[in-house]
């Protein structure tokens, strides 16, 4: 699991941006290609490191590789290198090294229904399960997905929201904004507070969530008041990271490596660890 | 018993200083830390096989404060990496004490193990020969044996010498020890020689059990005391033989560059400080819990051992007086 396809693991290959899609005002899909196809194959919830390389370098979560054919990443603008990432161009020669992390529990979930739940750009990990497990209907049983954003701007990957995937069989998607606008005739209202209106039954189910830190604590305490155990709940984590393999020393939780032992754990596995997260 | 007469130690460390970089223990104006022989200075610099310790570890022989990986080049849109920077040549260092030999053990299971080797590591590693200086008079802020080291007896060295008054025993434990040491056979004699005995430790700490302990520790209020003398300005990261926290940066000129990477300080708020304005150790006292916690319970969870090896540099450095020892035993009280 933990291997990279170069023989030093810190050195980046390098790819091309084949296509930039602007999903909100603030985040931007890239999606890369090596000369070969993808630079590696990543399994859904793992982790690449993406460097403007003569600017800086920062882990994203790779929201989906389709196929041989390309690596997608969908980067929120928050910061100094995301900000000059948003201003490249179709053509532009970027790095990138992983995969990294453990990435989700695919197999382990097999059989089960799932319920994804995500506020915000935390749907970019979250929509790598979510494809997956389209890819694989029949290994999955029924498929709920709660997606919330501040505003109908602010949501992510909207033609899958809205036209794909409520489609796709036995699928259901609930979509929400933070505080009524005009022309939006769905819900209004926080995550947490739409979960427990829909109150989706815990049996035979695994919640996967991702988000804002505010909206992960109220949506743990909302799925353990609806009777989820902590094995069914799985999340993914965010640190600051530097190396991608466990040595530079800043994303430990306790004495786990966001970017290796996770970044996805179950609530179980969280619960022995210091509350840094 | 091979040893080596210590009239015959500078012409053992020119002759080991033909086919290799050789850092020895030396002072050098104000500070004192592992230099090159090379730029060793008969008239000002000092040896101090004898010190315990020189003030700045022999990490930098192997974990540079700052080390180039690869430079790049811009071309348009386009760009290559030009070169990554994988450092292979032969380097020796000598006198390096069994508390050190032990921080470049948990460099070795960080850099070495859990699913990647790190490249640059790995490469001067390789290429290191490792003599260690055997203790039998501790320091005055020496603890080693209390952090489970064994100052007579650095196991992973590759040769060890042992300070016998007017001679060095020195007994080849490698193969890399054994090459290096027929490059010095001519000045090397036979000779039954006493070996020192041990002295007491004026520094001792009670280990056993914290780790453990510390485990339900996270919330104890004792970290708002324990802190509170901290400024923050992480000089026991930079004389930790043990530390190997690191940043990745780069330097861009025009159209090339190069990526570099440099000792960073976990008592540092912009360690963990996330683009997006979170940050999980925003705190003095967060930072500071996260140091001890690795150093006394999380490494021993990872990796059997903990990431403290007793040498007392921290001690001394530390400008607000925060001693591990005291750190431990508080622990210990709570």
């Amino acid at each position: 699991m933990h291997q990279c396809n170069c023989e030093n693991p810190l050195l980046p290959t390098i790819v091309e941006v084949v296509d930039i899609k602007d999903e909100t005002s603030d985040v931007k899909s890239f999606y890369v290609k090596s000369e070969e196809g993808v630079p590696f194959n990543v399994m859904p919830g793992q982790l690449a490191m993406v460097s403007l390389i003569p600017v800086g370098e920062g882990m994203f979560s790779v929201s989906w590789q389709e196929e041989q054919e390309y690596l997608q990443f969908a980067i929120k603008r928050v910061g100094l290198m995301t900000d000059e990432l948003h201003k490249i161009e179709v053509g532009q020669k970027i790095g990138v090294r992983g995969p990294y992390g453990n990435g989700f529990p695919v197999e382990d979930c097999q059989g089960k229904d799932m319920l994804f739940i995500a506020g915000g750009i935390g749907l970019a990990p979250l929509r790598s399960f979510i494809k997956y497990c389209f890819k694989h209907r029949e290994d999955y049983g029924k498929i709920q997905i709660l997606y919330g954003s501040r505003s109908y701007d602010d949501l992510c990957f909207k033609d899958e929201l809205f036209e794909k995937w409520p489609q796709e069989k036995d699928t259901e998607v609930y979509v929400t904004i933070d505080n009524a606008e005009e022309g939006w005739d769905g819900h209004v209202g926080f995550v947490p507070s739409y979960l427990e209106e829909l109150n989706p039954n815990p049996a035979g189910k695994i919640a996967v969530t991702c988000g804002p830190p505010i909206m992960i604590k109220f949506v743990l305490q909302a799925l353990e008041k609806m009777g989820y155990s902590d094995e069914q709940v799985i999340t993914t984590l965010e640190m600051r990271m530097k190396c991608g393999i466990g040595k530079c020393g800043r994303c430990n939780i306790g004495s786990q490596y966001i970017c290796l032992d996770g970044p996805v754990f179950n609530l179980a596995q969280l619960r022995e660890l210091p509350p840094e997260w | 018993m091979q040893i080596l007469n210590k009239n015959k130690l500078k012409a053992a460390l020119n002759k080991l200083a033909e086919t290799a970089d050789v850092f020895v223990p030396a002072a050098r104006g104000e500070n004192s830390g592992f230099y090159s022989w090379k730029t060793f200075d008969q008239e000002k610099d000092e040896l101090m096989l004898e010190a315990l310790n020189v003030y700045l570890p022999p990490k930098n022989v192997l974990f540079p404060q700052t080390e180039r990986m690869y430079s790049f080049q811009e071309e348009g849109s386009g760009v290559v990496i030009k070169e990554s920077f994988e450092d292979s040549s032969p380097t020796v260092i000598f006198g390096a004490r069994a508390c050190d030999v032990a921080a470049i053990d948990c460099f070795d299971d960080v850099f070495l193990t859990r699913g990647y080797e790190d490249t640059f590591y790995k490469s001067r590693r390789d290429n290191t020969t490792i003599i260690a200086n055997a203790c039998y008079q501790p320091g005055p802020n020496c603890f080693c044996a209390s952090m489970g080291v064994n100052p007579t007896d650095p196991a992973t060295a590759d040769i060890i010498i042992r300070d016998t008054g007017e001679d060095y025993v020195w007994e080849a434990r490698t193969e890399k020890g054994t090459a290096l040491t027929q490059k010095i056979a001519d000045l090397l004699e036979n000779k039954e020689v006493k070996i020192p005995e041990l002295q007491a430790f004026s520094k001792n700490v009670e280990y056993d059990g914290v780790a453990a302990k510390l485990k339900g520790m996270f919330e104890h209020p004792i970290w708002d005391k324990l802190s509170e003398a901290c400024q923050t300005c992480g000089i026991c990261t930079y004389v930790c033989p043990s530390c190997y926290c690191f940043d990745i940066q780069v330097k861009s000129f025009g159209e090339e560059g190069y990526r570099f990477r440099c000792y960073d300080s976990c008592m540092y708020r912009e360690y963990s400080q996330m683009a997006g304005g979170h940050n999980p150790r925003e705190d003095a006292k967060e930072r500071f819990r996260n140091r001890f916690l690795h150093k006394l319970e999380f490494f021993q969870e990872r990796y059997g051992k903990p990431l403290c090896v007793g040498c007392g540099r921290c001690i001394v450095a530390c400008p607000a007086g925060i001693s591990i020892t005291e750190i431990i035993k508080e622990i210990k009280e709570a």
